[in-house]
């Protein structure tokens, strides 16, 4: 079963990281803050160019700890896990700025201590989801308080001091920032503090979250299909699928060769359905 | 018709001014509120517009007008945007008999279009051109068709290239065709087809997520074709457990300790775990 599981893509084949970080995330914390403050501000704050995503966040924090392929790989997983995490109505998503950038600082420091990755990747993420709660927590109280900042500029408004506009969203974007700043530093404290008790578990343990990694994918894959899908499209899946297997097993096609010839199709439908709509 | 009645179509607001307008749209949702959501941000957006328009006396009028409560997607909301700009012109433009019946208009069109703008953006935007962009890149990631570390900014840049194309363009040309068309702005959202669309789009990450499924079982050293074949069976079994507990309304980060609780008991399980037998 172990070399099940070892087989995959998303498992690694050494099973050592061969360039973890220098040991440890705290002389670049207050960089590491600065960073997904500055990060969280594209969630709502300003403009949403998705920069905030962990796609984005996973490679910046790695550059900064020294391992930006395991930021990129982490933030992949991140991505895709909570893709269908979507911010409608009042809902409020994840904190996925700091759940990243904090489990891949953490990540990144247990990397640089010989141990299994895969085992240090799914440990960081599951030490750094409680943290990006406690975020969101931080985040709700503060949108509560932008009733108050709100109903301030309003009378401020109707006294003719139309400049309170001005200064009240200078002045909530420094308070985004500063809470963005301010719960990633507490964050990555934490998972600083938290982080070692990562060594003290025995081998089966590792092993076990070393096998979690691969699950993870299908648990990404499934937010995916719980999101898109409907009982029609399941065909077309299945269908997409076979083929797709076909050309890489059988006509042994190369990845980027797949990767092109996917989104040429899906280009190509998206381009056709497009078309149907103006004409109609 | 009489004179004071003729409305002035000619347009007031000079491009810098549109222009401004148009940068504080990213500004809409800076103060997002559980009381009255974009409320602040519409208002703020639309300051140096009422600036121009307005005499200094009736600025705060015209600016606690835009305070009422207004809630929808951040990047569609530029239809709603450049069309109240123009009615607000159009406004001015009238006697001042008639300007609370345009008022009233304005406040219906906002009414009026939130809704339907936001059920377009959430499901055009959060609901398939993200996740479609988000599919690319992890599938990208695991192709390790940028995979040495030297290229891991190039995914995350092409992520954001091919979202932000859509997006921006999605705010000028909405903000624009607003502008242009005022209160018949409707009548080109309509035109877009965004339904077919979001279609296209969903079907393209659809065989995405397919690519990505393959990529996920596919080992890079050479594998026992039945192991290939147990292991993406076994894989959609549990992807298909887990998109039944999804629909049950168990979230992902729950399901994320369930699947760590799991492979500890893999890894404990003593027959399954497969270990080098004893010299």
């Amino acid at each position: 079963m172990g070399s099940f599981f070892k087989t995959g893509r998303l498992v690694r084949d050494e099973s050592i990281h061969p360039a973890g970080g220098d040991g440890s995330m705290m002389p670049q914390w207050p960089l590491l803050s600065l960073l997904l403050a500055f990060l969280s501000l594209d969630i709502l704050a300003v403009g949403q160019f998705m920069m905030s995503r962990p796609i984005v966040v996973g490679p910046l924090t790695g550059f900064l700890t020294g391992n930006p392929g395991l930021g990129l790989e982490m933030g992949a997983l991140i991505e895709l896990i909570w893709i269908s995490d979507l911010p409608v109505g009042a809902h409020l998503p994840m904190d996925l700025t700091i759940l990243t950038g904090v489990a891949v600082a953490l990540a990144s420091e247990l990397s640089g201590k010989n141990i299994p990755v895969d085992a240090a990747v799914t440990y960081s993420i599951g030490i750094a989801i409680p943290l990006a709660l406690v975020s969101m927590q931080a985040e709700l109280l503060i949108r509560k308080f932008h009733v108050k900042w709100m109903h301030l500029a309003q009378r401020m408004a109707l006294a003719s001091r139309l400049t309170a506009f001005e200064w009240v969203n200078r002045a909530v974007l420094l308070e985004i920032f500063l809470k963005g700043f301010l719960t990633a530093a507490a964050a990555l404290t934490a998972a600083h503090l938290v982080g070692p008790a990562f060594f003290m578990f025995p081998p089966r343990v590792l092993e076990g979250l070393a096998y979690a990694r691969w699950l993870l994918l299908a648990l990404g894959c499934s937010a995916v299909i719980d999101m898109l899908m409907d009982r029609q499209t399941a065909l077309y899946l299945f269908l997409s699928i076979t083929v797709i297997l076909s050309l890489a097993v059988l006509v042994k096609v190369q990845e980027t060769f797949l990767v092109a010839l996917t989104l040429f199709v899906g280009l190509t439908i998206t381009l056709f359905f497009a078309g149907k709509g103006e004409s109609s | 018709m009489n004179p004071e009645e003729k409305i002035r179509t000619a347009p007031v607001l000079n491009r810098l001014v549109l222009l401004r307008v148009f940068g504080r749209t990213f500004f809409l949702e800076t103060v997002w509120n559980f009381e009255r959501y974009l409320n602040y941000g519409f208002a703020f957006v639309l300051l140096p517009a009422i600036k121009k328009l307005y005499p200094p006396e009736e600025r705060p009028q015209a600016l606690d007008r835009h305070l009422e409560y207004f809630n929808t997607h951040p990047y569609m909301a530029s239809f709603v945007l450049g069309a109240v700009l123009r009615m607000e012109e159009e406004k001015q433009a009238l006697p001042r008999l008639k300007h609370k019946q345009k008022e009233d208009e304005i406040n219906a069109l906002k009414v009026g279009m939130m809704g339907p703008v936001a059920a377009m953006g959430d499901s055009l935007f959060w609901a398939t051109l993200r996740p479609y962009c988000g599919l690319l890149a992890v599938t990208l990631v695991l192709a390790r068709t940028f995979g040495s570390q030297g290229k891991a900014w190039i995914i995350p840049l092409i992520f954001l290239a091919v979202y932000n194309a859509a997006h921006l363009g999605m705010r000028a040309t909405g903000f624009l065709q607003g502008y242009r068309r005022g209160d018949q702005v409707v009548l080109t959202l309509r035109r877009y087809g965004f339904q077919r669309i979001i279609r296209g789009l969903r079907l393209a990450s659809i065989l995405m997520l397919a690519l990505l499924i393959v990529f996920a079982n596919l080992s890079p050293r050479e594998m026992d074709p039945g192991l290939f074949v147990l292991k993406l069976a076994f894989f959609a079994a549990i992807a298909g457990l887990f998109t039944f507990a999804l629909k049950k309304k168990i979230n992902s980060s729950q399901l994320f300790y369930a699947v760590l609780l799991f492979s500890l008991m893999l890894a404990f399980w003593p027959d399954i775990s497969v270990r080098p037998a004893a010299p």
